[in-house]
């Protein structure tokens, strides 16, 4: 297949309207880490955005960035490092800064951080109709006009190829602490009861991995409070969060996401490689094959009014979102002629 | 239009009884604006008790030819729900009830009439807030809150509505019924729900609405900070972020206004300061503490006067109080004003801050100046009476002044008070052409037909795949460019 890699927004735009005129279908890629989301398609050629990336203003003082889209998260996350801030969405350093918004892809610690969706303040993108355009604002709070970059995040491509963004950003904690309890969801759920404002609580099969972060003198008070309510079977200072990712190991894993307090109705259907964010609501599900497994988990997040998503491995996203007409009339006027990424995305769009 | 009216009566009469739909001319008079210097004119008034109702509403305006101008509790200050000519204003203030609130799931339900402060008080027994908090809190509605992404002091730590908004249950245009975005963390299909929120009725109306809960942080520390000059003030906003502090909320009050405040609420504002900041630290006791020693630092370092810690819940309140009744106090000093909403870059706060002053002296008129400065969105209030020959016009052309320095500065129009028929002409200041296309293509896909507050937002002639219209770049004065049928 055809790779694509333009360098400037503007053969971006030449590479859409030749493809448009063309009748040849493109898939917007970054990092290549997030490719397994979406319904299987077949494309004529691959647009890639990674030459675009580059670190357009970044004023500390702001803890606002603009970036090209095509900066890979670890080589953003090492320049805001520097000035003691970070872009709250842990996702691969391979992965593009376009990549995980398209991607809709958020940190384990969105107990604490929130949708990567929430940090997306501005974005610029380019139409199936080979055009530039704009949304949103470089300031931390905005209503002028319709939130575009909301619009964007989760689009898996199909709207707009995303080109840059301005991100909204915090400050790095100062401490990072992972603790591990024995137990399983019952006492995930009494964690989050009994500490205060943790940044995660991850349920597993046989363990629950609690992450704290902030200034050291909290961490410290949150980790005296843990300690108090359950056994702790390790600290872990500044090391990854999940410790471990079992689900990943499994050829399928689908990431479910239910309301949060129904999470113990899932994990049955859930098998038995899984990892729960606690007072959340996703589930991250190892699966050994697209066929059955996946359909009663699916079936099961339906019911307690959740989706059940693949986000690696085969088995595409699941039945078809409310108001069809309304996201058919939305890609047909951003992508008129079916460009980008054609199928990929919910109900066949 | 008279007849389409009595028709459309008499059905609306039916569907949601004779006691909740109205022509009478008070009343249409009452619905013909918002808390904004717009007019409009309303040719019926409904108020809804039920969704079933809501979309009756909907259904009836349509085949009648009339349009739909949403409307909560009428506290807008960007004329969104101001009626333009042959508009049904479909109000929700009768539809109050707080639904359910779920712990577990971190989420409640409410009707879109709730009040934001309601919706506060009911969640604070189980433990639990609703993160945005606009200053009109008493009075303004979750649903408001919605159309307009509304903010408030907390947003700086917490974000804005779109943060805490899971699902909308919306009655769209044509009169269907829509769950968009879900109870769970995430839904599937494009993010619709992140696109009515803050569309200001234009997409829909949101009947049933999905809030975020948060836990309360176990602590709280309130600060009041004193200077002598505003710069220093703007400074030490600056100096916390750096510091890697994001407060809970900084708030920042200038002389004239918090003499005013002061004057009506007597919280102990110094009436001599050149500005104030009211900064807010939350979360565990030992977090807090350290905050308010780094923010106390950073204010040392920029030549604060005064520290005051609130010693207790009471004095918290108190100051808080002296924030949230700074327009109120306005009343003092003249009986109108027009209420300011850019965002600018937090760095140029000082900068902007003089130009403003600059520029209302220039018009001889008097600047209040209470905002969130953690946000850098700006909040210039002037006060005048519109009963002196000249002074709206003075008004207009100061403001027009104010946007044009606030976009110049790389900042947006609106924080979170919304564009409405106010801004919608200022439009293509910070967008391009094909910007307002793709906007006007999100409207579109619901609403075809433009039924749903139309003339509001986009400027007349931004159109869905009409890229290559060619438009002046000139804006027009904001009053000589209103719809036919809304005045100033």
């Amino acid at each position: 297949m055809d790779l694509i890699e333009p360098i400037t927004k503007a053969q971006v735009v030449a590479e859409i309207a030749d493809a448009s005129a063309d009748g040849r279908r493109l898939l917007p890629v970054g990092g290549r880490t997030h490719l397994d989301r979406g319904e299987p398609i077949e494309v004529d050629a691959e647009l890639s955005t990674t030459k675009l990336d580059r670190l357009v203003s970044y004023e500390p003082a702001e803890m606002i960035a603009v970036v090209d889209a095509g900066m890979r998260f670890g080589e953003l996350s090492e320049t805001l490092a520097r000035a003691g801030q970070e872009w709250a969405v842990d996702a691969s350093p391979q992965a593009t800064v376009g990549g995980v918004i398209a991607s809709g892809t958020s940190s384990p610690r969105r107990l604490r951080v929130g949708h990567v969706r929430d940090t997306v303040l501005e974005v610029q993108l380019v139409t199936g109709d080979a055009r530039i355009v704009r949304g949103g604002g470089r300031t931390v709070k905005n209503v002028t006009g319709y939130d575009l970059p909301r619009l964007l995040a989760g689009s898996l491509g199909t709207l707009g190829v995303i080109v840059q963004v301005a991100l909204k950003l915090r400050p790095r904690p100062a401490m990072r602490r992972t603790v591990v309890l024995d137990g399983s969801i019952d006492d995930a759920a009494r964690a989050l009861a009994t500490i205060p404002l943790p940044a995660a609580v991850l349920a597993r099969p046989d363990r629950v991995e609690v992450l704290l972060e902030g200034w050291p003198e909290a961490v410290e008070e949150q980790t005296a409070r843990a300690r108090a309510a359950a056994t702790i079977r390790e600290t872990i200072d500044d090391g990854p969060f999940p410790v471990k990712a079992p689900w990943n190991d499994r050829p399928v894993v689908a990431e479910a996401s239910v309301p949060a307090g129904r999470i113990s109705d899932l994990l049955p259907s859930a098998g038995d490689a899984y990892g729960a964010l606690i007072g959340v609501g996703t589930v991250w599900a190892g699966l050994r094959s697209a066929d059955g497994e996946l359909s009663d988990l699916r079936g099961r997040a339906a019911e307690l009014g959740g989706i059940a998503p693949v986000i690696r491995g085969p088995g595409g996203l699941g039945a078809p979102p409310p108001a069809m007409e309304i996201q058919r009339r939305l890609k047909a006027a951003f992508d008129p002629s079916g460009v980008l990424a054609p199928g990929r995305f919910w109900g066949g769009i | 239009m008279a007849r389409r009216r009595t028709a459309a009566l008499r059905e609306l009469a039916r569907a949601v009884g004779p006691e909740e739909v109205s022509e009478d001319p008070l009343t249409l008079a009452l619905y013909s604006r918002d808390a904004s210097m717009f007019e409009g004119e309303a040719a019926l008034v409904a108020f809804p008790k039920t969704v079933e109702e809501i979309v009756a509403c909907v259904r009836i305006a349509r085949d009648h030819g009339l349009s739909v101008v949403p409307r909560g509790s009428g506290t807008g200050l960007a004329g969104g729900a101001t009626p333009v000519h042959d508009a049904l204003v479909v109000v929700t203030t009768k539809m109050n009830r707080i639904l359910e609130i779920r712990p577990a799931d971190r989420l409640a339900w409410v009707e879109p009439g709730v009040l934001n402060l309601d919706l506060g008080n009911a969640l604070r027994p189980y433990g639990f807030s609703y993160a945005p908090d606009p200053s009109s809190q008493q009075s303004c509605s979750i649903g408001g809150n919605v159309s307009t992404n509304a903010g408030g002091p907390h947003c700086l730590a917490y974000g804005i509505t779109s943060n805490h908004v899971l699902a909308l249950d919306v009655v769209l245009p044509d009169g269907s019924v829509a769950r968009l975005g879900s109870e769970a963390p995430d839904a599937a299909g494009y993010d619709l729900r992140g696109l009515v929120v803050g569309a200001e009725g234009t997409l829909g109306i949101a009947a049933g609405i999905c809030v975020r809960i948060s836990p309360l942080p176990p602590s709280v520390q309130t600060m009041l900070l004193d200077f002598t000059t505003v710069e220093d003030a703007a400074a030490t906003v600056s100096a916390i972020i750096a510091a890697g502090v994001v407060p809970a909320a900084v708030e920042m009050m200038d002389a004239l206004i918090t003499r005013a405040v002061e004057n009506f609420v007597h919280a102990g504002y110094p009436t001599d300061a050149a500005a104030i900041l009211l900064v807010e630290v939350d979360g565990l006791p030992s977090s807090v503490e350290a905050e308010s020693r780094i923010v106390e630092a950073c204010a040392r370092e920029n030549r604060v006067r005064t520290v005051r810690v609130a010693g207790d819940e009471a004095e918290r309140a108190l100051l808080w109080k002296g924030r949230k009744s700074a327009f109120g106090a306005v009343a003092q000093i003249a009986p109108h004003y027009h209420l300011h909403d850019c965002v600018v870059p937090r760095t140029k706060l000082t900068e902007v801050l003089a130009g403003v002053y600059r520029i209302t002296e220039n018009h001889g008129l008097a600047v209040l100046n209470v905002f969130h400065a953690g946000d850098g969105n700006l909040h210039p209030l002037l006060a005048f009476d519109r009963s002196v020959p000249g002074t709206l016009e003075r008004v207009l052309a100061a403001s027009e002044e104010i946007v044009r320095l606030c976009v110049d500065a790389g900042g947006v129009l609106s924080g979170e008070h919304g564009i409405g028929l106010e801004k919608r002409d200022f439009m293509p200041l910070v967008f391009t052409d094909d910007d307002l296309a793709a906007q006007a293509c999100v409207r579109s896909s619901f609403d075809p037909e433009t039924r749903m507050n139309p003339q509001k937002v986009l400027p007349d002639g931004a159109k869905c795949g009409d890229h290559a219209a060619a438009r002046g770049s000139d804006v027009q004065r904001v009053v000589e460019s209103l719809p036919e049928g809304s005045w100033i």
